[in-house]
């Protein structure tokens, strides 16, 4: 089992690798749209790998079902009036420089990386799932109501946004 | 095995900083803030899974960095919908300028 560990592992940072250059440079909402999503079933396969079943089927259950939804729902909203316009393309200049950025970005991040070294385990932890949810009911429960509170207000706050009063 | 997910996580942030830079597009912008997200967690994941770091800690940062997600993109799908309605179209470079 671990001599196909490489392979799966190859095959989901492709499927991320590919899925994210087509969710941020497609020119075609409904094409970066699927770009995302491949790119989340691909994460979720990292998380099996990283032996975190738990999280990994809430990344299927949060991203790729319910934020997926309201993505797409966005892009339906929006597609109707990009159709029949030409769009210009973008000016080089904004094109490197979104290039160069992301790039540095990239390359900061991974000189931190490699900079500081971290110890690592050979094989991946294992976390029950009984024990996630003691320590989310106990230590941390304070974060967890905040993240209730967080979503609540953020709902809310959506809702507030874009009601209308009724006339008359 | 660490550094490698960690890499692809670094990627992933990557490819999402150029997307949100490169648009003009509030869609495309949040899809690109999506991809941020996820390589974050996917990156927090992997250093609480692979060092001596509280495991549960991490699968837990990671369900909240989840929860974070949905309550942004809830927010966003509302202020596309007004910017919608009100101008039209959705490109931020239109819409620059405020009005009390």
């Amino acid at each position: 089992m671990d001599r196909l560990t490489p392979f799966v592992f190859g095959a989901y940072a492709l499927l991320i690798l590919f899925g994210g250059l087509f969710a941020a440079a497609s020119r075609d909402l409904v094409r970066a749209f699927v770009g995302l999503l491949v790119s989340f079933a691909g994460v979720a396969g990292m998380y099996f790998l990283m032996n975190a079943p738990f999280v990994a089927f809430m990344q299927v259950l949060v991203y790729i079902c319910a934020v997926s939804v309201i993505v797409f729902l966005a892009v339906m909203v929006t597609v109707e009036s990009r159709e029949g316009r030409n769009m210009p393309p973008k000016p080089l200049r904004r094109r490197l420089a979104a290039v160069l950025s992301g790039g540095l970005m990239v390359l900061m991040l991974s000189g931190m990386v490699l900079k500081h070294p971290l110890q690592s385990l050979a094989k991946a932890k294992a976390v029950s799932m009984a024990e996630l949810g003691r320590e989310l009911m106990g230590t941390y429960g304070l974060a967890f109501e905040l993240i209730s509170v967080i979503l609540f207000v953020a709902m809310l706050g959506a809702m507030v946004l874009v009601h209308e009063r009724r006339k008359g | 095995m660490l550094p490698i997910f960690q890499f692809v996580g670094i990627a992933m942030f990557g490819l999402g900083f150029f997307g949100l830079l490169y648009k003009t597009s509030f869609v495309e912008m949040l899809i690109g803030v999506e991809l941020m997200l996820n390589g974050a967690a996917l990156s927090i994941m992997a250093a609480a899974q692979f060092t001596a770091a509280s495991a549960a800690l991490g699968q837990l940062a990671t369900l909240l960095v989840m929860g974070l997600a949905a309550a942004e993109s809830a927010l966003v799908l509302a202020i596309i919908l007004i910017v919608r309605k009100r101008f039209g179209r959705v490109e931020s470079d239109e819409i620059s300028s405020l009005k009390g």
